[in-house]
């Protein structure tokens, strides 16, 4: 079994040592960061510090030395930012450290994305994704989109201030699974139950499978709206992705 | 303390305010109350409430006359000053809220902020200013009317765009703090100018939410200046931020301001205990889930925790979906009569 000591950077070390605190989550990431290389090692540790110049160009250099982009999505990129969405979870950090981190790891999929769209790697699925008619709120759903991404997903960003019909729209022309909503807003809220019962009326609600998202959001909430999945953040937003993935196939 | 004699509504909500005793727990609204039924009874409806001063007025009006609230709140939204600033808006139409369109901000760094010396002649402000003279002339001396004057922190959001801002709160601690500094005197200056047409209170809206930023984030870039409105706005100053506050919460106690709206997220008791009785709390009736999907019985299980709790004054946690039913609504003073007829 993998120990923290395994681990040759510092700073990952630290990360898993201060701030994790469940023990599956520790085994998890203790054995991603034991098995991964120590260049991939220091690309996560660069998203972590939301360091996007030296993620640049940490990912730049691991591609020339040949490592494989799938290997340095999942274990540096994907890895990292896996640290810090349980960081945020647990209030250690907050949305402009996330954003920051985000950054960081924008500026590695830029050398990624083309590399995984030429070689016609098969997609997880695709997910629809948009806030609410109402609500102008993006950060939130922007991260999900990019940890979605990044996990392999194909997404259809509809952006924000969704009208009904264009979610139903969305659905019926795309044959996406699994359609994500979000809103930041108590007031906009009720949109996503009014979206749901659109696309009920419009007879494509059994077409797919409905996740909801957003700071008012909670799990009741959720399931008095009739949605299938609920997730309080972007890292849960890839599992719950998943599950109704999976669910839907 | 002993308990005074009957007060009115305005007397209720000042002296809640002050600190002093009251007859019975005020019930406010430092955000919005305000609904598509409302609109539909007094002709009011949005966008024209939101912009000019006789529906204004005639939709407030509503949360005492209609629902038996003692407070009236004119200012339905938190975008009146970002529109006299500039901003791009939504102003929708009657069931939903208006927006700035943030992804489309108008500056990009401090030395960009421009603030019109003739700003409060904008008709985005002058109706509510308007819409307060309105509401003294009608209500009297009898109902607590409460203005709404956005902090910096919140302008900065629809001026600058909440992500470039955030990221720039990280990136560069002195460019933040420098838009902070200038966005400041749209606070004052708006603020002061509905205490002259005539408001008792004002709500601060200032979104330095639990949902986005750290509690040392408040204490870093928003303590001192929310002390220095607490000084230069001449009335009892409402601090609302959504989410979960309470890590911030010791700050704002500190600030001198009157009272706290405080968010569903933090019970009454935790939240009491936390502020020492160093501010008055506002809140905390959860919207989504309790005011807009439930019962009255479950609006007033609510209410009676915060009563139990010791909060001052009782209200909904942040603006109400527009279509949360009147019933609901009026279950809060109900509850509170109940409370108190057992108390």
């Amino acid at each position: 079994m993998a120990e923290l000591s395994d681990i040759a950077n510092q700073t990952i070390q630290d990360e898993i040592e201060e701030y994790l605190e469940r023990p599956e989550e520790i085994a998890r990431f203790v054995e991603l960061f034991s098995r991964a290389k120590p260049a991939m090692q220091d690309i996560a540790a660069a998203i972590i510090e939301g360091d996007d110049d030296e993620v640049d160009e940490l990912t730049a250099k691991a591609l020339v030395d040949g490592i494989d982009a799938i290997e340095i999505m999942d274990d540096g990129l994907i890895g990292g930012m896996g640290i810090v969405g349980i960081k945020f979870r647990e209030n250690f950090v907050f949305v402009p450290e996330v954003l920051s981190c985000a950054r960081a790891m924008r500026a590695g999929m830029a050398h990624i994305e083309p590399i995984l769209s030429a070689s016609g790697i098969e997609s997880q699925g695709t997910v629809i994704m948009g806030t609410v008619k109402g609500d102008l709120h993006d950060i939130g759903k922007n991260l999900c989109i990019m940890m979605l991404r990044g996990s392999g997903f194909e997404v259809i960003d509809l952006g924000v201030d969704v009208a009904e019909d264009t979610f139903i729209d969305a659905v019926e022309e795309s044959g996406a699974k699994v359609l994500g909503m979000s809103a930041l807003l108590t007031t906009t809220l009720p949109n996503m139950g009014k979206t749901i019962e659109a696309m009920i009326d419009a007879d494509v609600r059994d077409d797919v499978l409905i996740m909801v998202g957003g700071a008012p959001v909670t799990q009741e909430f959720s399931d008095d709206m009739g949605a299938d999945g609920y997730g309080p953040d972007a890292l849960s937003c890839v599992a719950v992705a998943k599950e109704l993935m999976t669910s839907a196939l | 303390m002993e308990k005074p004699q009957r007060m009115t509504s305005r007397e209720r909500v000042l002296a809640a305010l002050a600190g002093q005793p009251v007859d019975r727990t005020p019930v406010c609204c430092p955000t919005s109350v305000a609904t598509v039924e409302l609109m539909d009874l007094v002709d009011a409806p949005f966008p024209n409430a939101n912009r000019e001063a006789a529906p204004m007025a005639r939709l407030a009006a509503t949360a005492h006359t209609i629902l038996g609230f003692d407070s009236v709140m004119p200012v339905f939204s938190i975008i009146q000053e970002s529109s006299a600033l500039g901003c791009k808006m939504q102003w929708e139409g009657k069931d939903n809220w208006p927006t700035v369109r943030m992804s489309e901000p108008i500056w990009d760094k401090p030395e960009d902020i421009y603030i019109p010396n003739n700003l409060l002649d904008h008709p985005d402000l002058v109706c509510v200013l308007d819409a307060i003279k309105l509401l003294r002339q009608e209500l009297g001396d009898d109902v607590a009317i409460i203005g709404k004057t956005m902090g910096p922190w919140s302008m900065a959001y629809h001026c600058f765009g909440v992500e470039k801002f955030l990221l720039l709160s990280l990136d560069d601690p002195e460019a933040t703090k420098e838009i902070l500094q200038k966005l400041k005197r749209v606070t004052i200056d708006f603020g002061n100018a509905q205490v002259e047409a005539g408001v008792d209170a004002l709500t601060l809206p200032d979104h330095a939410t639990g949902d986005l930023v750290s509690g040392e984030y408040y204490e870093r870039y928003l303590r001192d200046l929310h002390t220095e409105f607490a000084e230069k706005i001449h009335c009892p100053l409402i601090l609302h931020i959504c989410g979960r506050t309470v890590d911030r919460m010791g700050f704002i106690a500190e600030t001198g301001m009157a009272a706290f709206h405080y968010d569903s997220k933090n019970g009454p008791a935790e939240s009491m205990a936390t502020v020492h009785g160093d501010i008055a709390l506002v809140g905390n009736i959860n919207n989504p889930e309790t005011l807009f999907s439930k019962t009255p019985d479950d609006v007033k299980a609510e209410v009676f925790a915060n009563l139990d709790a010791g909060v001052q004054m009782i209200g909904p946690e942040c603006a109400i979906p527009l279509q949360t039913s009147i019933a609901n609504l009026r279950a809060i003073p109900e509850a509170v009569q109940e409370w108190h007829s057992r108390h």
